[in-house]
């Protein structure tokens, strides 16, 4: 657990630590799922007398032969997979074809993660992902062992996080009881609102109604006739049919979400546990597939609120934080630190998260000059001039479209000015607590919180058309999160003044004038 | 450069003359590249000339106007001081950037020098930071100063302890 800069920059090949392999178990489940991807084929020939043929059988051949094979190559890969865990670095071997070492410094590690899918939970095994803060090294994956036994994740993660092992008992000790942290969230059933209606239960829908489809089909059933029978739909009318079509579907695809919510968010616990290098925020969730997170405070840099647009007026928010080593476009999302829910409890939340009281997302904000509002609206006039222009230009290109088609570019127009409103209302800056506050954003108002001290730079932009209405886009740069936090549209007289307040000194020798001249930095330029 | 559109003086170095000709140079091949290829589309297939015809006079104004104004633009504008506490740099044309990195968050010290610029003995120095949007880009100086301050500020920057975010 050193830190000095004499740690060497390659793990040592000599060093006497033992390989280790991944446990057993894993084994046995890979020949379990093997047999099991045999199941539905066996069934579908042995009771229900399917023929073997690719027509109908296809899907379900597939699928098995994916499953025999997966599990075949899983096998492989336990076989080939060592790893071990020397004073300084975690290693791991791996790869049949391609040998692959991967290391992690031991002192670079940001996160240790477990993960287990219900086939790990049932045979005791759970997946540890060790991360080493990837965002900014770029192209540089996690370290993955998938998998080894519940206890010795349990004692992996103690030992790369916190160093030395605890005694022993810390180990038997069941999961439930280390509740000894501060619970910020638990999951509300009234949270699963928020997340059924969404235009993907369409396309949730769409997959459960196909899947089903081609599973009765192997079956021998007839889901066509079936449907057809339900009503007289020639009576009823092609209308009204494609309305009870369109209905039943969403129906479908909303039950769907809202069961993927749940098992995805069952038992969600949001809390604050005590560690040995400091505090970390932990969250746990899931039925069937079950996800612990762990955020080191120390890496904790602010926090982001996310509201979508055609959400807003029920009061629906994201909620990330801001923290180094952890990506915003990961495919485990392990900077959100909340499911999506009411806005109320993302506030109060991202203040218990902050510990500042009054927290910088509550604090009223300075708008923005009206002119930024006449550059929005200018981007929408300039949308629509070029749609419509496009169209018209189509029109006398393509013989077969009739010419008023460049009328309804001109349709655009209303929903760009509206957005542009939207666009303008969402701005917003303040600098308070040591903390610089922007928000922004017409399809998801997003407001973001930074702490001063994680700014490594500010950046000024201004556009010619932003010089001519004396507007200035103020970004400040940052390690962690999306690795720059800008106020849009800033006064240009302001634009120093808000850089100054949100890192303090920085810029104290590039000023122009004292505080009292800043209002008129033309006749403060003047003098020599 | 007459009055300042934010409150903060310029930096105090201006960019090599030189680079006004490497930025004309770079925009001159990239629309010939750009133009011999609409070019070469346009004769080829007959079906399209009607809607290709326009776009190649459309690439070929526009890049004779960027040739010529940009280049000039550019000198008018970028400028790259290193102060004992930071990096200072003003850059671009139609939109300008003004970007201050202070030296202890620096990460890496970088010159590029890509053929053109090798062909003229200039160089590009780029300050990285933690951030992924942090980077200062200073283009066109002078490939023996690039290489002097890209030592010194290695050299400063080793003495900052901490890992920079």
């Amino acid at each position: 657990m050193s830190t000095e800069p004499a740690v060497t920059d390659t793990p040592d090949p000599a060093s006497d630590e033992p390989w280790q392999r991944l446990d057993t178990r894993v084994v046995w489940v890979d020949a379990a799922k093997t047999l099991l991807s045999m199941v539905p084929a066996g069934i579908a020939i042995a009771f229900f007398g399917a023929e073997i043929n690719w027509g109908t059988m296809a899907p379900i051949l597939a699928a098995t032969a994916f499953g025999v094979l997966g599990g075949i190559a899983d096998l492989l890969r336990w076989v080939k997979t060592r790893y071990r865990i020397t004073d300084q670095y975690v290693e791991r071997r791996t790869g049949l074809l391609v040998r692959q070492h991967r290391s992690i410094r031991r002192d670079r590690i940001r996160s240790v993660d477990t993960s287990a899918k219900l086939r790990h939970k049932l045979a005791g095994l759970r997946v540890v992902t060790v991360g080493a803060g990837q965002h900014s090294a770029a192209g540089e994956a996690a370290l993955v062992l998938d998998a080894v036994r519940t206890e010795t994740a349990l004692r992996l993660r103690q030992d790369l996080l916190y160093g030395a092992t605890p005694a022993a008992p810390a180990e038997a000790a069941p999961r439930r009881e280390q509740a000894d942290g501060q619970v910020l969230a638990r999951l509300e059933r009234s949270w699963v609102l928020y997340n059924m209606f969404s235009i993907w239960a369409f396309l949730m829908a769409a997959g459960l109604l196909w899947g089903t489809y081609w599973l009765l089909r192997m079956f021998g059933l007839d889901p066509e006739g079936f449907v057809q029978g339900l009503a007289d739909w020639d009576a009823i009318g092609t209308a009204w049919t494609i309305v009870i079509a369109v209905a039943a579907v969403g129906v479908v695809g909303v039950a769907g979400l809202a069961v993927a919510f749940v098992t995805e968010n069952w038992r969600f616990v949001l809390q604050r546990v005590p560690g040995e290098r400091g505090t970390v925020l932990r969250t746990t969730q899931g039925l069937l597939k079950t996800r612990e997170v762990n955020r080191d405070d120390n890496r904790l840099r602010g926090v982001q609120i996310a509201e979508p647009l055609l959400w807003r007026w029920i009061g629906m928010a994201d909620t990330t934080v801001v923290s180094t080593g952890l990506s915003m476009w990961s495919t485990t999302p392990s900077a959100q630190i909340l499911p999506r829910g009411p806005v109320s409890v993302a506030r109060r939340v991202a203040a218990e998260v902050l510990e500042t009281t009054p927290s910088p997302v509550d604090r009223p904000l300075r708008t923005h000059p009206r002119r930024a509002l006449r550059r929005r609206a200018g981007w929408a006039l300039t949308t629509t001039a070029v749609v419509t222009g496009l169209l018209a230009w189509l029109t006398t290109l393509i013989d077969g479209l009739p010419d008023g088609v460049w009328f309804a570019g001109l349709g655009v127009l209303p929903v760009g000015l509206g957005l542009a409103v939207v666009a303008y209302r969402a701005l917003g800056h303040t600098v308070a607590d040591g903390y610089l506050v922007v928000r922004s954003g017409a399809w998801a108002r997003t407001t973001a919180a930074l702490q001063s001290r994680a700014v490594v730079g500010v950046t000024f932009r201004q556009s010619l058309l932003q010089r001519r209405l004396g507007l200035v886009t103020v970004e400040a740069t940052t390690a962690a999160g999306m690795g720059g936090y800008s106020a849009l549209d800033v006064a240009a007289a302001d634009a120093v003044e808000l850089a100054d307040a949100a890192a303090p000194g920085l810029l104290t020798p590039f000023r122009v004038a004292t505080a009292a001249a800043a209002d008129d930095p033309v006749a403060a330029q003047a003098r020599p | 450069m007459a009055e300042q559109p934010i409150a903060l003086r310029p930096p105090e170095h201006r960019v090599e003359r030189r680079a006004i000709g490497l930025w004309a140079l770079q925009s001159l091949i990239g629309f010939a590249v750009l133009a011999g290829l609409l070019t070469a589309a346009y004769l080829i297939f007959d079906g399209a000339r009607s809607w290709l015809g326009p776009i190649l006079v459309v690439v070929v104004v526009w890049g004779a106007v960027v040739t010529v104004v940009m280049p000039l633009w550019r000198y008018a504008v970028h400028r790259w001081e290193v102060t004992e506490d930071a990096v200072y740099a003003v850059s671009g044309w139609i939109v300008r950037e003004w970007r201050v990195v202070p030296l202890s968050r620096i990460q890496t010290v970088d010159t590029i020098r890509g053929p053109l610029e090798q062909a003229m003995g200039l160089a590009t120095l780029v300050v990285t930071t933690a951030s992924s949007r942090g980077a200062v880009k200073i283009p066109g100086i002078d490939a023996q100063v690039a290489a002097r301050v890209a030592d010194e500020l290695t050299k400063i920057t080793q003495r900052t302890p901490g890992d920079a975010t």
